[in-house]
């Protein structure tokens, strides 16, 4: 394992077994898998294919019964380890009867900040997500939405190297999704690593540089998500401003040119640009900044897939 | 390599992060709120349900036994059935899963919870004590200061006899001059049964007979401080008969003075007098510390019985050993150390089961340990003839046997008897129940929650 490699898997196995210890489900096969410093990791793959159960593999939650699992160098279950880790759960497990405040301070003194530092951290995290103003309200009466941000916060609180997402968008609205989806990039561009789980295609396609496709355990494809995704046969063009006689024209000149028939066709923007480009007009909703601690902590990372 | 005790500031912090958020669960899902009110009703209303015998001193009586016996028994449900709660509902709701993944080893999650029950128990069972002692010195107002001396701790000493091993080996001796000890039996278990007989051995008294005892106080008395001579005598058939006598207290500091007081009371009876050892001030030492009891048999020799008493625990005298206060602290410190140890147990099984399973183990080892000693000692032959009173005997002796040392000192008996709770009962019963079980109980539970997986798949 090379400093550049944060997550490293080696024929990593997963069967749960019944109360008579007879096996039930081998949720994972001997799973290879890499994730590298400041990338945004994606893996995919359809219910029951893995994917919650090797993060939690890799969070020292489940015991893998075969193979090797190394973060940072390190088995999981080491608290090393672990202080470089945030992790945001699918469902909030976040105690219903702490305000976001509390809640955010009790993680924080998991970590052994002293009260002025998970103090500082709380105040700016809470500023991050936009719940300054329920602070004070006890998560139990938060929308799922609102819950998710508090979620999202204890899992920057100490500024993780490696921050684990498990379905980050799973509840949120459009503009929820865009907000998170901003973030994961913004983080990745500080440096820190990210790995996520989604069943949302789009919302990997939209911020992951590899990805990794589970399913029934087993590891059916891995890489960066454009080569993963280009038809190297094939060529578009957007023009802007063309006529309907000029596009004709040109369409005919590139058919006599390849020798076969050529698809035209008019771009539209898709369906949650548009959304947000209703909804989000007129400001009430603005994009995360990131907290001033998260962007001292780590320092700014070059593309990973070029 | 990381010592797994190595502590810093950071993993104060981390105890105390559990430790406060156990608590804050306690007080926001108002767990502590109903204990309180449960307790203030046992505080408050059970002193005037429970009638003692009409006197003063009865009612103080029961204010320190029943009450603060009550109290306790409350304690103790609810810290075993709390701490099971506290590792089993955190993983039965998955939320130890976002705590699990910090930076926190297993042994600070233990610490935390286990403290933070502590401060909830030190708080609760102060505030009982506290509740108990203000009713009992309002009663006391209330009663023109009738029972003031109710409330009060005295130095219990013992008649000076042979140990009860000493004595058993020398009946072992004596039986072995005379060929007549019982075949097939190890040394050991002859001796085992014979110290049994020594420790309950009664001294039969007929009428007119004297009997004597000579007591070696630890600390010595000064003139002036009152001296309690506490007697219980039997008949042979546990009956209710008249005790006449004459007991005689006298002392090797001031020898020919001596103290004579009559005594007209019944056997069954507890009886108590106060000597005023101003009757041995003179030219002697200041203060006493040898003394000897006479008592003499004044019933008549045709129409009384012959009175009975065990000298190793039937007679006994007080003297003065500090204030009731600092007494009722440590009857108080000894019942935290059995909450300790109920909250490391509860927070062991917590680690092993869920919360049912836990809760209901846990509850019947305590009904054991509570019963177990009775079923003990009133089994007979009789009772193990089917295998399934065998199986239950069995296991009341096996709990019974685990759970003796925890269980052997009794605070409220010595509170509401006015005995001091001597240093080395209180404090090797704080260490034991309060620390070293629950570090066992520790150790295992930590290693049960580190082996188990605390998520499930998909």
């Amino acid at each position: 394992m090379n400093e550049e490699t944060v997550v490293e898997t080696r024929g990593l196995k997963k069967t749960f077994l019944d109360f008579w210890r007879r096996p039930v489900v081998e949720a994972v096969k001997g799973l290879d898998l890499t994730v590298r410093s400041g990338e945004v990791f994606g893996l995919l793959g359809p219910n029951g294919s893995g994917k919650s159960t090797t993060i939690k593999m890799l969070l020292g939650l489940l015991h893998p019964t075969g193979g090797e699992i190394r973060v940072f160098g390190a088995p999981p279950n080491d608290t090393r380890t672990k202080s470089r880790i945030g992790y945001l759960p699918e469902v909030s497990y976040l105690h219903p009867f702490l305000t976001s405040r509390e809640t955010l301070m009790y993680y924080g003194s998991l970590f052994g900040f002293s009260h002025a530092l998970a103090r500082q951290r709380t105040e700016e995290l809470l500023e991050m997500v936009d719940l300054q103003h329920a602070a004070d309200r006890a998560v139990g009466r938060f929308s799922k939405g609102m819950a998710r941000r508090v979620g999202l916060a204890q899992a920057l609180i100490n500024a993780p190297d490696l921050l684990v997402l498990d379905e980050p968008t799973s509840g949120l609205d459009p503009i929820g999704c865009r907000e998170v989806k901003d973030l994961v990039r913004l983080l990745a561009k500080n440096g820190v690593t990210v790995l996520m789980t989604s069943h949302l295609l789009a919302d990997v396609e939209d911020v992951c540089d590899r990805v990794a496709i589970l399913d029934h355990g087993e590891l059916r494809a891995n890489g960066c998500v454009s080569d993963l995704l280009r038809k190297p046969d094939e060529v578009r063009f957007t023009v802007g401003g063309l006529k309907d006689g000029a596009a004709t024209e040109l369409r005919s000149a590139i058919e006599t040119r390849v020798g076969h028939p050529v698809q035209q066709d008019y771009p539209s923007m898709s369906l949650e640009a548009f959304f947000l480009q209703v909804v989000a007009s007129d400001g009430r909703r603005r994009a995360y900044e990131v907290a001033p601690f998260l962007k001292a902590s780590h320092g700014r990372k070059e593309d990973v897939c070029p | 390599m990381n010592c797994p005790f190595q502590t810093d500031a950071g993993t104060v912090r981390r105890i105390l992060g559990v430790a406060g958020l156990a608590v804050r669960a306690s007080l926001r899902t108002k767990t502590v709120v109903a204990l309180l009110v449960l307790l203030a009703a046992c505080v408050l209303i059970l002193p005037r349900v429970v009638r003692g015998d009409g006197t003063p001193e009865g009612d103080l009586h029961i204010l320190l036994s029943y009450t603060l016996g009550f109290s306790f028994g409350i304690l103790c449900l609810s810290t075993l059935w709390s701490s099971c709660a506290l590792f089993a509902a955190e993983i039965e709701n998955m939320r130890i899963q976002l705590s699990a993944v910090k930076p926190v080893r297993t042994i600070d999650f233990w610490l935390g919870k286990w403290m933070a029950l502590l401060a909830m128990n030190a708080v609760l069972l102060l505030a009982v004590h506290a509740g108990v002692y203000a009713q009992a010195r309002w009663r006391i107002h209330r009663s023109g200061g009738i029972a003031a001396e109710s409330l009060t701790s005295r130095h219990v000493t013992h008649p000076v006899l042979p140990t009860p091993r000493a004595e058993a080996l020398n009946m072992y001796r004596k039986l072995q001059e005379q060929n007549a000890l019982p075949k097939g039996l190890s040394k050991n278990t002859v001796l085992q049964v014979l110290e049994q007989k020594a420790s309950e051995r009664y001294d039969v008294l007929n009428p007119g007979e004297p009997i004597s005892w000579t007591f070696r106080l630890a600390r010595s008395v000064r003139i002036g401080d009152p001296v309690t001579v506490r007697v219980k005598f039997d008949t042979e058939f546990s009956t209710r008969e008249l005790v006449k006598g004459v007991f005689k207290l006298s002392t090797a500091q001031r020898p020919g003075a001596a103290v004579e007081v009559k005594l007209d009371d019944f056997t069954q009876n507890e009886i108590e007098f106060v000597v005023d050892t101003r009757a041995f001030a003179g030219s002697g030492a200041p203060e006493l510390r040898d003394f000897a009891l006479t008592f003499v048999h004044a019933g008549d020799a045709k129409r009384s019985a012959a009175l009975m008493l065990r000298a190793r625990q039937d007679v006994v005298l007080l003297t003065p050993g500090g204030s009731f206060v600092a007494n009722q602290l440590r009857a108080a410190a000894i019942q935290g150390g059995v909450l300790a140890l109920l909250a490391a147990f509860g927070l062991m099984l917590s680690a092993c089961f869920s919360l049912p399973v836990a809760a209901f183990t846990a509850t019947v080892l305590l009904v054991l340990t509570v019963v177990g000693n009775s079923v003990v000692q009133t089994a007979t032959e009789e009772d193990e003839k089917m295998w399934y009173n065998r199986f239950g005997i069995g296991v009341s002796r096996v709990v019974n046997q685990a759970t003796s040392h925890a269980m052997k000192a009794e605070p409220l008996k010595a509170l509401s008897r006015g005995e001091r709770i001597e240093r080395s009962v209180w404090v090797s019963s704080v260490l034991w129940n309060g620390v070293l079980i629950p570090c066992v109980f520790g150790l295992a539970g930590c290693v049960i929650l580190r082996r188990r997986e605390l998520a499930q798949g998909e």
